[in-house]
């Protein structure tokens, strides 16, 4: 007996993750604060921490965490940055 | 005498059927490919229940089995798409074949009943064949040990090439009982955790009626599953509603899937939230939904499936299933169902829906994202003051007791009796209101606790801070029944970008 599924039977499989990097030798990494407290301390301390060890950084920021990021942002992270850092808070 | 002599071999039908990834595969090619071994046809389709507990127990073991000696293929009667849920599903590491109508390949290998298997030597010959789920059988011909898990033997269900159409009321296959039926609901994940109706053609369409089944109402947060007309019939049928309860779950799903919802938020956060109804209008006699005694009890079985279709879109087509996107550290009871219908008769003022706009004689559904909702007992209040400050008081602990102001909407859910005492004073809806949101207010050093909010941090020790951001926060309905002094507050969804929606049922 056939059902009709309550699922979207052409949902895409989720993508597997990127390949681990070996080095961060001239790699910019993206830094997102996803405006949750004090994600940008967390932050903060780790742009610190990735500039002393010689990393380029960049500080990005989602209007709301409660939100998905806009798709603008996602494109100009991953047209700009190599590597991507989400501050999950609270 | 017995005769020992083994029948003889029957050469196996040759066949080409397409694989999952594509290619077509023929038999005499997969034959040629390793002559040392023999290969093992297992056919299946997805609603046997015994075909997917032996895919459970075989489909992992394709490696284990390719290496001493047996190919294991999956033969499924489902489309290629299908197929490979089926195989994805049940853990299958072997290569899996799509059969589709009219079953040919099936009907060459005599297969009647599924699961079967068939194994077949590297000359082509058919030297074994096992039908249903024997666990020594397929211990012994393929020569793997499979534990001691139960049930060792189990017996199969109808080939899609044996089934006969129509066959019934649960949508059950031939053979198939009431129970097996819903156990079989359970193992393809189309549940709340609750029994589900079967959401078969028939009953999906008679939910449909008249609507086109492929129109969208959008895509649902946060799987991004498209909420087609069908789909969501399906949730409504696998809910338990009736079809004329349907407009009502339409015009829901409608709300929780506009982007000012934010049904994404709500879905994937660990805090509580889940969508809650509210329904007004002259809907609420016609379907018989419950606004009286009982109001947010179990009992009737229109608020419950209209609630649960609800749910069940954005659990199953969203994807928002508990422990998987959706994750909520505890979430609330009201995640199962949340549908609560005004008891306009007994409400002193305008119903809900009018005051958002609508005229009394329209039906509505509204929809907000909320916590689970907590019992406010006020038998002692002899004013509305009083009465006013208990039901705001009550609510003061929402989301947590130092969090003011709240940036979230309380609903106050009245109970007739209090609403009687509000009416006898000539209190107003926007009265109640406006007594609640300046009632409940703290002095700034009682909140500084801890890491509190913006708002307390900057103000002085004795400024006076309000519960709510605003009066707007505070929305008020009339349920329940005509005796007791109880009202309740249902638990704010904070930071949800929430917006409350209300959308008339067509």
């Amino acid at each position: 007996m056939d059902y009709i599924s309550p699922f979207d039977e052409q949902l895409r499989e989720a993508e597997p993750l990127a390949a681990r990097t070996e080095s961060l030798d001239g790699k910019r990494i993206a830094l997102l604060d996803i405006s949750k407290r004090r994600g940008d301390e967390f932050l903060d301390r780790l742009e610190a921490r990735l500039g002393t060890a010689g990393a380029d950084t960049r500080r990005y920021r989602k209007p709301t965490f409660a939100r998905p990021a806009p798709q603008d942002l996602i494109e100009e992270i991953a047209r700009d940055a190599n590597l991507v850092v989400e501050a999950l808070a609270d | 005498m017995s005769d020992l002599t083994p029948a003889p071999a029957t050469a196996a039908p040759d066949f080409e059927l397409p694989s999952i990834d594509g290619d077509p595969v023929r038999l005499p090619e997969l034959l040629s490919q390793d002559s040392s071994v023999r290969t093992c046809l297992l056919f299946a389709h997805a609603d046997c229940p015994t075909s997917r507990l032996a895919l459970r127990r075989l489909g992992p073991l394709g490696p284990e089995l390719r290496a001493s000696g047996t190919r294991l293929i999956l033969v499924a009667e489902e489309s290629a798409a299908a197929a490979a849920r089926l195989a994805r599903a049940h853990g299958v590491d072997a290569p899996v074949l799509a059969q589709s109508a009219p079953w040919s390949v099936s009907e060459a290998y005599g297969v009647v009943s599924v699961p079967t298997a068939v194994v077949i030597d590297s000359d082509g010959a058919i030297v074994d064949r096992i039908e249903g789920w024997d666990a020594d059988a397929f211990e012994r011909v393929l020569s793997i040990s499979l534990g001691e898990e139960k049930p060792r033997w189990k017996p199969g269900c109808g080939a899609r090439a044996s089934e006969t159409q129509g066959a019934g009321g649960l949508g059950a296959a031939e053979g198939a009982d009431v129970t097996e039926v819903l156990e079989d609901m359970f193992e393809r994940g189309w549940t709340d955790g609750l029994p589900v109706i079967p959401p078969t053609p028939e009953n999906v369409e008679r939910m449909l009626g008249e609507r086109a089944a492929d129109r969208s109402l959008g895509p649902v947060p946060p799987g991004m599953g498209e909420a087609t007309l069908e789909r969501v019939a399906a949730c409504a049928v696998l809910a338990g509603c009736r079809p004329d309860y349907f407009p009502v779950v339409l015009a829901a799903v409608e709300c929780v899937l506009d982007a000012a919802f934010n049904v994404h938020g709500q879905a994937v956060t660990t805090s509580p939230p889940g969508q809650i109804l509210i329904v007004n209008g002259p809907v609420r006699d016609e379907l018989g939904l419950n606004s009286g005694m009982g109001a947010l009890a179990s009992g009737s079985r229109a608020n419950l499936t209209i609630g649960r279709a609800v749910r069940l879109v954005v659990h199953l087509t969203g994807g928002a299933a508990p422990t998987s996107l959706d994750r909520a550290a505890l979430g609330h009871p009201g995640k199962l169902s949340f549908c609560i219908a005004e008891n306009e008769e007994a409400s002193p003022w305008e119903p809900f829906h009018v005051e958002r706009g609508f005229d009394r004689e329209e039906s509505t559904v509204t929809v907000l994202a909320g916590d689970s909702p907590a019992s406010i007992s006020d038998h002692r209040s002899t004013t509305p003051e009083e009465l006013a400050a208990t039901i705001g008081w009550g609510a003061a602990g929402g989301w947590s007791p130092f969090m003011w102001p709240m940036e979230a909407t309380s609903l106050f859910v009245i109970g007739p009796e209090h609403a009687r005492m509000f009416e006898e004073a000539g209190w107003s809806k926007q009265d109640l209101r406006a007594a609640i949101y300046s009632e409940v207010r703290r002095p700034a050093r009682e909140l500084k606790r801890g890491e509190t909010t913006s708002v307390v941090d900057e103000a002085d020790p004795d400024e006076l801070i309000a519960k709510w951001p605003s009066p707007e926060r505070i929305q008020i309905v009339v349920a329940g029944g005509e005796a007791g002094r109880f009202s309740a507050v249902v638990g704010p969804s904070m930071s949800m970008d929430a917006a409350v929606l209300t959308r008339r049922i067509e």
